[in-house]
């Protein structure tokens, strides 16, 4: 290993670079990292948390606090999240959407993944190519491609329900895939041929030794996949057709354009405790199945690569 | 020990899922782009033979986007806004990715989970947190105007240019942070002690050796947040809805739900994901080279 | 340094990655050769009949005020005397705050089938949806002015009026065979409006009813920055700026005027931060606008559903251009072509024009007046209904008569005009 060429390395340094490493390390000293950090942690979250706090609120203002009231949620027989039609039906159309996201979009994407993952031959590398790309697609392009096809192609489709769920779907597929495929790295082959030896046929190398261990990550994949299908807003507003159709953060950005009340803000934080709620599963799942593998070098690898798969 | 089929068999479902669901409507978008319209409605009549296809179209939005023509200045802005939330989000992405990545220690864990949560928080929901608090009797002008910073409330929601990059830097800064983690986080601590083993100060390993090591993961980062940053119409709509802040998506969304021309929405839409191939094509011939270089060194 | 196994694995899927795009980018690149050898054409349908006169979508004559259309029928109404359908949906395709819903849910709960209401943001983006498929709505609110391209495109379906017995009973005579729709052969009227500017008393200095062209405040609006607003409705917001000009020809198709008033309109960003929505019966009440061009129901609707407590209904303030200059209009009700149930659809529009469900849905919620005789615009004001420093917002029979500025119809290209030019505006290029 020369150390003598890493740091000779590539640096053409701008003013622009250097101005902006003058900045974050002006004293040589973590400090001002420190508070750095936490003020963006503070900038990060406190506004959400702000905006849960005056779904509490027992006047109709977003703005000014004028006592604790649950009234946005259930207590309003007009336009609390519970009463109000539109508010509820958008809740259960999320539910729908993302309950029908996870059971579609789950095995298909295992399959996918632990079909990408070892498939070696012609027409490995396109389908690859393909399963990433819906991750650098910006939703807009799909929006549009899918209203079309929906309603110029598929027109017995139309947009609506089904639609929407095909939307989801499609975009679903990758997140499964790639966190799929970083368990498989990490487990590699060496069970399965340890059964194979063993004599297992391959029927059984599949479903008694592979499918139990990527257990952890099918989970952790269906909490994703809830959670950005209930996240979701681009495709479903523009596939949706009409009240019925529209899910949560539609009438989150409807409310916001027009006159919220703070009966969004409730409406936004059950969907935000769900979608924590979901996450936080998945993830405690995940750890304690892989509790046997948590030794201090594996750990590091993995949390890498973790980091890495949602990044 | 399984059989050759096995393997394509299992990823056949959702390739072909893919295919029909991905692929053929963008396929479905440039035969529309490449259509004709229907005189009456002036729906689109979309042209699947590659042979038939009408260019008019294409080249009407191209020629809208000429200089001084209508799209121009959406355009510009558009390039304008992403510019700099881009350059405000690595600006603080940056300090807090290094921060976690490297100095974190016992808190690190907690750090992570505070900087992964907004990704799980409804992006609009962080919009309309923001929107509750610009508001004309929100807390930040109450703030502003109390500590005398403002002699009086701000319209913050009014059509500002401001606002909006403002909103883009925090709608999209998580997706930033965490690729400039992970590349941070690989950063072998042995480079860095050999860098200061041979005498170099911690500002020059930072430039060095740090930056150079990043630069994947800055371009990463970069890019994951670019591409749906151009395509982003909501975020102009919910914190300023006025006409001279409004992105290039604001426009295929008019043509598409308001314009009732759809067709100069689907041309817009492939002139969009042109210009998006090829920013991602420059990225991938970027990485490309840094990775030779990295083979080679 | 070796790398850890998954690193590795990862790098080797980047590069395929990349390889792959790189050689999808060239082939990619290379289709434009092929793109210049194919056609190139953009141009709507042409726009004269036979008679040399402009016709409107689908060759239909332009109708105006003074020229009576009669629509024709693209199919055979349903016949009379069916049983409405029951069970199932029914919904509405109306703008967001524009009908009752209580008298919809009424409606439904009687017929036994569930009620859906589906909005839309504008005229415009309605038709939009319903001609793209989007959207399978029952009945639709309709305007004038687009009921050719609906008719044309066989969005909406010609009526029995055997089934509204409603129409010829208690509708305006002038309304009951309008000049756009002789016969009533797809729509019946639902509302009528004028549009001008409303704004808030206690925020806007200026007396806009005394200025010398009061459509000029938005141009003088710089110190209410931010709180600026107006329609997003393609044509009455380039109207407006015609008719500031002292234009009265809102139908025009001079490219010339038109841009020019583009140009006026663009000016209003620098101004005031214009903003475009269709939220002012809202927005004007709450505060979070003080100026915006509105519709003569949106303050009525103000002050009925929308006043918080605290405002006094004064603060509402609303005007219009005298007669002759100002725009009105009357909305109206059609059943679209993709409705299930036809017969139901023909009982809700009776339904809406039944005196008492039109009474309450004008002065429980809407605020905008049904052409019905027995609602007796004299009496608004005296009655209560209408606030006395508000009675300009209401408008009678004579209103709407032969020589009453109304948008009408366009010619395929003129309507191409008018929407690109919206779409510059909305664009601020």
């Amino acid at each position: 290993m020369s150390t003598a060429s890493e740091v000779q390395a590539p640096a053409r340094l701008t003013a622009w670079s250097r101005s902006r490493g003058w900045l974050t390390n002006p004293w040589g000293r973590p400090r001002f990292l420190v508070l750095f950090t936490w003020a963006y942690m503070i900038w990060a979250l406190v506004p959400v948390l702000i905006a849960v706090q005056f779904s509490f609120n027992d006047s109709r203002s977003r703005t000014v606090w004028q006592g604790f009231s649950t009234r946005w949620y259930w207590g309003d027989p007009v336009d609390s999240v519970w009463h109000d039609p539109s508010l509820r039906n958008a809740l259960v159309q999320s539910l729908k959407l993302a309950t029908a996201d996870v059971l579609i979009a789950t095995p298909i994407g295992v399959l996918l993944a632990i079909g990408l993952a070892r498939w070696t031959g012609w027409g490995s590398r396109p389908s690859n190519f393909l399963m990433l790309f819906p991750l650098v697609t910006p939703e807009i392009v799909m929006g549009v491609s899918l209203l079309l096809l929906f309603t110029n192609v598929f027109t017995f489709v139309g947009t609506g329900t089904p639609a929407q769920i095909l939307g989801h779907v499609t975009f679903s597929i990758s997140y499964v895939v790639v966190i799929v495929r970083g368990r498989l790295f990490s487990i590699g082959r060496q069970y399965e041929e340890a059964a194979a030896d063993l004599g297992a046929s391959p029927t059984v190398a599949l479903t008694r030794v592979l499918l139990p261990l990527l257990t952890p990550a099918i989970i952790a994949s269906a909490a994703v996949v809830f959670a950005i299908s209930i996240d979701d807003f681009v495709i479903s507003q523009w596939l949706s057709s009409g009240g019925a159709t529209d899910t949560v953060p539609i009438q989150i950005y409807a409310a916001t354009r027009a006159a919220p009340l703070p009966s969004t803000n409730a409406i936004a934080t059950v969907m935000m405790v769900l979608t924590l709620v979901s996450v936080t599963a998945g993830y405690l799942v995940w750890r304690a199945f892989t509790r046997g593998e948590r030794r201090p070098e594996r750990k590091a690898a993995e949390e890498a690569g973790a980091a890495l798969q949602m990044g | 020990m399984y059989r050759r089929w096995l393997w394509p068999g299992f990823a056949f479902p959702g390739i072909v899922w893919l295919i029909i669901l991905f692929v053929v409507p963008f396929y479905a978008v440039v035969a529309v782009a490449f259509g004709t319209v229907d005189p009456v409605l002036l729906q689109p009549v979309p042209l699947w033979n590659p042979l038939e296809w009408n260019v008019g179209w294409i080249l009407e939005v191209l020629g809208r986007l000429a200089p001084g023509a209508e799209f121009f200045g959406v355009a510009v802005r558009t390039i304008v806004y992403v510019g700099i939330a881009l350059f405000l989000s690595l600006l603080i992405g940056y300090p807090v990715a290094y921060y976690i990545a490297r100095h974190a220690g016992r808190t690190k864990t907690l750090l992570l989970i505070l900087l992964i949560a907004p990704l799980w928080i409804n992006y609009l929901m962080r919009m309309l947190a923001w929107v509750n608090l610009l508001a004309p009797d929100g807390y930040v002008n109450r703030f502003l105007t109390f500590t005398h910073v403002l002699p009086e409330p701000r319209d913050w929601l009014g059509g500002r240019a401001s606002t909006v990059i403002l909103a883009l830097v925090y709608g999209y800064i998580p997706f930033m942070i965490l690729p400039l983690y992970a590349a941070l986080d690989r950063i072998d601590r042995s480079h860095l002690e050999a860098a200061r083993d041979l005498g170099a100060s911690r500002l020059s390993t930072f430039f060095h050796v740090t930056l150079p090591l990043s630069k994947t993961g800055i371009l990463g980062g970069a890019v994951l947040i670019a591409l749906p940053m151009f395509g982003d119409y909501y975020t102009p709509n919910v914190v300023s809805g006025a006409p001279q802040t409004s992105m290039i998506g604001n426009q295929i969304d008019f043509y598409f739900h308001y314009g009732g021309q759809p067709t100069i929405g689907a041309a817009l839409t492939v002139v969009l994901a042109a210009f998006l191939t090829v920013l991602m094509a420059y990225y991938l011939w970027t990485i490309h080279k840094a990775s030779q270089e990295a083979r080679t060194a | 340094m070796t790398r850890h196994p998954k690193e590795r694995l990862d790098y080797l899927s980047r590069r395929d990655f990349l390889l792959r795009t790189a050689g999808a980018a060239t082939a990619l690149s290379g289709a434009s050769g092929i793109l210049a050898a194919c056609s190139s054409e953009t141009t709507a349908e042409t726009t004269t009949g036979a008679s040399g006169e402009p016709v409107g979508p689908g060759g239909l004559p332009l109708a105006r005020p003074d020229k009576r259309v009669t629509m024709p029928l693209w199919e055979d109404p349903i016949e009379s005397g069916l049983e409405p359908e029951r069970g199932g949906t029914f919904t509405v395709f109306n703008y967001p705050a524009y009908l009752y819903k209580k008298l919809l849910n009424e409606f439904c709960e009687k017929y036994d089938v569930e009620p859906q209401y589906t909005p839309f943001d504008n005229i415009s983006s309605g038709i939009q949806r319903l001609a793209s498929g989007a959207v399978t709505p029952d009945v639709m609110e309709m305007t004038p002015d687009n009921l050719s391209r609906a008719v044309a495109g066989e969005l909406i379906k010609p009526l029995n009026l055997d089934y509204i017995p409603n129409l010829q009973k208690n509708v305006w005579p002038d309304l009951v065979s309008p000049f756009y729709d002789v016969d009533s052969h797809y729509t019946v009227p639902y509302t009528i409006y004028a549009t001008g500017i409303a704004w808030r008393t206690d925020k806007v200095k200026e007396d806009i009813a005394a200025m010398a062209q009061p459509w000029d405040i938005f141009w003088e609006a710089d110190a209410y920055r931010g709180k600026v607003g107006l329609l997003s409705e393609e044509r009455e917001t380039i109207g407006m700026a015609l008719l500031r000009r002292g234009i009265l020809d809102i139908n025009t198709e001079d490219t010339q005027l038109i841009d020019r008033a583009v140009a006026d309109l663009k000016q209003l960003y620098d101004v005031c931060n214009i903003k475009v929505d269709d939220i002012q019966y809202q927005a004007i009440p709450e505060g979070t606008s003080w100026l915006h061009q509105a519709w003569s129901g949106d303050m009525i609707a103000g002050y009925i559903y929308y006043l918080p407590k605290g405002t006094p209904a004064t603060a509402l303030g609303f005007w219009s251009p005298e007669k002759g200059k100002v725009p009105v209009q009357n909305d109206c009700w059609s059943i679209c072509a993709t409705t299930k149930k036809p017969v139901l659809s023909h009982l809700w529009l009776n339904y809406i024009l039944d005196n008492g469900v039109a009474y309450s849905n004008f002065v429980d919620f809407n605020g905008y007046q049904p052409p019905l005789n027995e609602i007796d615009p004299s009496t608004l004001v005296s009655k209560g209904v209408v606030p006395e420093h508000l009675a300009n917002s209401v408008l009678t029979n004579d209103d709407l008569g032969r020589d009453s500025l109304q948008y009408g119809t366009l010619t395929a290209r003129g309507q191409q005009i008018w929407q690109d030019a919206y779409s510059s505006f909305t664009a601020a290029g």
